[in-house]
């Protein structure tokens, strides 16, 4: 790379950065997991910087709803997948980085040789069984890891496994050592987010890798800023590592490998089978099979498919009622269905097969506005 | 002793976004937050005092500011 690269010619220009710092951009590996309302800005601002080596992952097709924040899609790519109209318009922002896409769902069996690959590795997902998985990945591989995760008006950021000034670096589990059940969190889909917000957060993200590689001003280093966009309050607080939290950590890669952790999460249990939108409905039409609908009465979309209904709260009452020996359960998001499969299992054992649709209709109609596009 | 208490994201949402409380050390300010609002029993977050966070039962002055933060998931 040459020094008049005209690209890079206001980096070259700011004093403290200059040839130098844009030279260490082009050497860095950076790996970006989720290609979503964070995952976009961070990829368009280090894309356009100059991060020489950049890999993204995530498994989602763009829908309909993401492109009132994911602003790397346009409509005409609803249904595609994200990483590859993602690589298509990074390629054409920056011509002269190498960018490697991940079109695959990271769980603790892939993300081993994923992340040795890189040198660091930002957060951009949208749900606590990956972030947990980074988290541990990236304190076992020594990975510095920049965090940013959002909610409704509200976003934090955080840089962790760095140790600048700490004796001892800090981690996620530092700040939460176990993750939450997923019915005491909201996801976007359910409460919303207003769509500038990722990309305030995001763009925070890109600054805090581009500072750590080039070593400008002060990182996020065992710090997690709140920023508060209705009022641009922001709010940043030390985390202790005061408390060990090594033995909430799988202690070896053949241990990280073993953790299930959507099942850490609460999001799946063991003996109950996850329906994708296409196993669903393939099974629902199986034999000896009753599809049951656990949302409460009202509640839309309207399942246009056989089932009956039985709201979760009513669903102690019930049980004697479920005959068949395959029971398919499935509500909104697929956490009152994963509460209901566990009441059926408590009651029926393993004598009848349980399983429910990951991600409810919300998956389900999704899945149908992709094949439709 | 009079502590300021400052709630983030979805804890805003239950206690508002600053109230003041009577404690004299985390432990006691728990007791009382879940007193007021039975519904953050079952709710996890992390507890912050004069923007330091701590997984202990550190004692509480008058002036201290508690800030209660819960985990964000959206990306």
């Amino acid at each position: 790379m040459e020094n008049d690269n005209e690209r890079y010619s206001r980096h070259y220009a700011l004093s403290d950065f200059g040839f130098e710092g844009q030279q260490k951009l082009l050497n860095a590996k950076v790996l970006v997991i989720g290609a979503g309302g964070l995952g976009c800005p961070v990829l368009q601002y280090l894309v356009a910087a100059g991060v020489g080596t950049i890999g993204i992952a995530d498994h989602d097709h763009i829908s309909l709803s993401n492109l009132q924040r994911q602003t790397l899609y346009s409509t005409d790519d609803v249904g595609k997948k994200k990483v590859e109209v993602a690589f298509l318009k990074l390629e054409q922002l920056n011509t002269e980085i190498n960018i490697t896409t991940y079109p695959i769902e990271l769980t603790s069996k892939n993300a081993w040789n994923i992340i040795s690959e890189y040198e660091i590795i930002v957060d951009c997902t949208d749900n606590f069984a990956t972030r947990y998985l980074i988290n541990d990945a990236c304190v076992l591989l020594n990975k510095p890891l920049v965090f940013g995760a959002i909610y409704k008006y509200e976003g934090q950021v955080a840089v962790f496994n760095l140790n600048l000034k700490k004796s001892k670096p800090v981690n996620y589990r530092n700040l939460f050592p176990n993750p939450p059940k997923p019915e005491d969190v909201q996801n976007c889909n359910e409460v919303g987010v207003l769509g500038v917000l990722p990309g305030m957060i995001g763009m925070m993200q890109a600054n805090e890798v581009i500072k750590l590689i080039t070593g400008l001003g002060d990182v996020l280093d065992g710090k997690l800023l709140t920023f508060n966009m209705l009022n641009y309050e922001i709010f940043t607080v030390d985390i202790s590592n005061e408390d060990s939290v090594e033995n909430l950590i799988p202690e070896n890669r053949e241990a990280f490998e073993l953790t299930d952790y959507e099942f850490l999460c609460g999001i799946s249990i063991k003996n109950i089978e996850d329906l994708s939108p296409d196993d669903f409905i393939k099974k629902n039409s199986a034999e000896n099979t009753i599809t049951i609908d656990v949302r409460e009465v009202g509640e839309l979309p309207k399942a246009d498919f056989e089932h009956i209904q039985i709201p979760l709260s009513e669903l102690n009452d019930k049980l004697t009622e479920i005959k068949r020996e395959h029971i398919i359960l499935f509500c909104q998001s697929g956490k009152r269905s994963l509460k209901a499969a566990e009441i059926l299992m408590e009651y029926f054992g393993t004598q009848k097969k349980i399983s429910h649709l990951k991600g409810g209709m919300t998956a389900l109609e999704q899945r149908k506005n992709e094949q439709n596009n | 002793m009079e502590i300021k208490v400052i709630a983030f994201g979805q804890i805003a949402e239950i206690t508002g976004k600053e109230l003041m409380l009577e404690a004299g050390d985390i432990d006691s300010l728990k007791l009382h937050l879940i007193q007021k609002f039975p519904e953050l029993s079952d709710k996890k977050l992390a507890f912050a005092v004069n923007k330091k966070l701590t997984q202990n039962n550190v004692i509480l002055n008058q002036n201290d500011v508690v800030a209660l933060m819960p985990p964000y998931s959206g990306g």
